[in-house]
């Protein structure tokens, strides 16, 4: 808080009379600086010096140009359309990211480093002295400053208005509400609400609509969404894994419908051929004891602890590991977890083979919700 | 009919019934070779001296872990009985085999055994149990054309375990996935059809041929620093990596320029 002296001031005729050096001066002196020197760091104007340095701080701001335009120019005009290594072109293609990145931080750089170089060489370094009161407010500043607050509150009337208080608290309270279900909201849903329906938390992509009959072949992907190719029980070895997503012959020609089965979050599910040696020793879940087709298990692919593709298949020691923390699950019995947070097994589809087309199907949905825990769920 | 008359015509009938039953069963042989089906069980084919010497190989490197008849011997290796051209191939190419110590998982490490003593060593398992064999082609031959679409499957079926630029990662017990770095196209292919160690197998009814080269090709595209425009991978784990990179080196560095252009001041 400046503590100058009213007395001080100059009248409006002298304020009009001053210089800009005299009202430099002034300024300070009402903020409680005086500036003891201003040194001009190129006393004598036009040395070689002095142009060097001008030269100096133009080349970085010249260098900043230089690199702009050639962002641009690389980005409009340098081949970055993907090229496979060991083809023709790849080394070009190969410098487009890091060029784009180094030319545009250079650019950067180089405003920075000619900002910087010029404050360094052009601006005086001036020596103020500034008076600093210590401790906190007066207790002058203080009680005026209370007064001002409590004056201002009883002029309002706040206090005596209890239908403006009152309703201003209901309309924030609600805002607030909407606020919270706005955040909150879209986690919740109801796992009693539809349950009947593929969508509910209870069954998944590879349910049927109530009425519809069709069977739900196992289907690969590969690699082209619009692609059918169905899985017989000769196409895995013995050890082998695949991920399979559901089918029906009513959505052959359904382009929107063979995509989105791919991706739906529920679908995938691992398809697994036992060694016969080891397919001898699976114990099965009781209820599940017909889910499988031979050494043929399908298993859930999300994991029953949070939901990560539980895909990294042993085929030696037969274990189902999940990625992200680590469950295990044991094929040979039932998919039930043996190691990590998981604590239920991977629900089983039941799995036969259409006599019709020879294609291995779903008998039905699972059995079991899949996936992470909800509350209404019972196991 | 006089005596010497019936044992003439005895004889001609003799005659005539061995004739009929050589010309029947000359038929029935030439009819048995032109239908009857290839024999399914494997035979030991190819040169005699190739297989001799594949045996002596086998006899000097691997019995002691696979036993005398390719059987295997319990709790130290498995039966190499209808391992193939394919597994061979690959765990000796790759060096896994011979294997120095059991662990784990037996890793990859400069061959021990020369090209001609694998294709011997090729040849003699392969003539007690046929199995999975070998593609035709080798190296180029084997990188498919379409990398996209070799990614798209890669990231379904292998990114689990490998990564998905082929960096590898942890299994259960002391095991991993093997980074794909400096691995040649045979050695992947060879991989694929025969599941080495506690990879799954993917048989070309699974994975076609063709997929299973583009998968080679998008491979080959992201191992051996290929497609790393950065210069370094930081691991290729994605974000965790480089976002700790980014904020320890490149806070480090602007707080270091910020101190050197305060003393410079």
């Amino acid at each position: 808080m400046s503590s100058t002296n009213p007395t001080d001031l100059p009248s409006d005729d002298e304020l009009a009379q001053m210089s800009r050096e005299d009202l430099v001066k002034l300024g300070g002196k009402l903020d409680g600086v005086e500036i003891v020197e201003y040194p001009d760091p190129w006393p004598v104007k036009g040395t070689r010096a002095e142009k060097r340095a001008e030269r100096a701080v133009a080349l970085w701001f010249l260098i900043a140009a230089i690199s702009g335009f050639a962002f641009v120019g690389v980005f409009l005009f340098w081949p970055s359309a993907y090229t496979a290594p060991d083809t023709e072109g790849y080394f070009a293609y190969s410098l487009f990211t890091p060029l784009l990145g180094a030319t545009l931080g250079l650019s950067v750089l180089a405003i920075g480093a000619g900002a910087l170089l010029y404050t360094k060489k052009f601006i005086p370094h001036e020596v103020a002295v500034q008076q600093r009161s210590d401790g906190g407010s007066s207790e002058l500043d203080k009680k005026t400053i209370l007064a001002h607050l409590a004056d201002a509150g009883d002029r309002s009337t706040i206090a005596r208005r209890s239908l403006i208080k009152s309703s201003a608290g209901l309309g924030m309270t609600a805002m607030g509400l909407g606020v919270g279900v706005f955040a909150l909201g879209g986690l919740v849903r109801d796992p009693w609400a539809q349950t009947d329906t593929k969508n509910s938390l209870w069954h998944t992509g590879w349910m049927n609509e109530p009425g519809n009959n069709e069977k739900v072949f196992l289907r690969r992907a590969t690699g082209h969404a619009h692609e059918v190719v169905l899985v017989k029980p000769e196409d895995l070895d013995a050890g082998s894994m695949e991920t399979v997503f559901p089918f029906r012959e009513s959505e052959r020609e359904d382009h929107h419908a063979l995509s989105a089965a791919l991706k739906r979050s529920d679908n995938p599910v691992m398809l697994i051929r036992l060694r016969s040696e080891d397919g001898r020793k699976v114990v099965k879940h009781q209820g599940q004891e017909d889910f499988n087709y031979g050494d043929y298990y399908a298993y859930t692919k999300i994991c029953s602890h949070l939901g990560c593709p539980t895909s990294l298949y042993e085929q030696r020691t037969n274990r189902i590991l999940c990625p992200c923390h680590q469950s295990q699950f044991d094929a040979l019995q039932y998919a039930k977890p043996i190691f990590g947070p998981a604590t239920r097994k991977l629900a089983q589809l039941p799995i036969a083979v259409d006599e019709e087309t020879g294609y291995l199907y779903a008998r039905s949905d699972f059995i079991e919700p899949i996936g992470p825990a909800f509350w209404e769920r019972k196991s | 009919m006089t005596k010497k008359q019936r044992s003439h015509g005895k004889l001609h009938r003799r005659v005539a019934g061995l004739l009929a039953l050589g010309f029947a069963l000359m038929t029935l042989g030439l009819l048995y070779g032109a239908f009857a089906p290839q024999p399914q069980v494997a035979q030991a084919q190819g040169d005699p001296a190739q297989l001799r010497k594949g045996e002596q190989i086998y006899n000097n490197t691997c019995i002691s872990c696979h036993g005398a008849n390719l059987e295997g011997v319990t709790d130290r290796g498995p039966s190499l009985i209808g391992a193939g051209e394919a597994s061979v191939y690959f765990q000796t190419a790759t060096g896994r085999m011979p294997a120095t110590k059991q662990e784990a998982q037996i890793s990859r490490k400069p061959p021990k055994l020369t090209p001609e003593e694998i294709d011997a060593l090729i040849a003699f398992v392969d003539s007690k149990g046929g199995g999975v064999k070998l593609p035709e082609e080798s190296g180029k031959d084997l990188v498919g054309d379409n990398p996209a679409r070799g990614g798209e499957l890669f990231r379904l079926n292998c990114a689990s375990c490998h990564n998905f630029t082929g960096r590898g990662g942890a299994l259960s017990s002391g095991k991993y996935a093997p980074a794909l770095d400096g691995v040649s196209e045979k050695e992947m292919y060879a991989a694929m059809v025969s599941g080495p160690q506690n990879m799954p197998k993917f048989s070309d009814r699974q994975l076609s041929p063709e997929e299973k080269k583009d998968i080679i090709a998008y491979v080959k595209s992201v191992t051996d620093g290929n497609n790393n425009p950065g210069g370094n991978a930081l691991g290729g784990l994605g974000p965790q990596s480089e976002g700790l990179i980014a904020f320890i080196v490149g806070m480090a560095a602007l707080v270091g320029i910020t101190l050197w252009i305060g003393a410079k001041a």
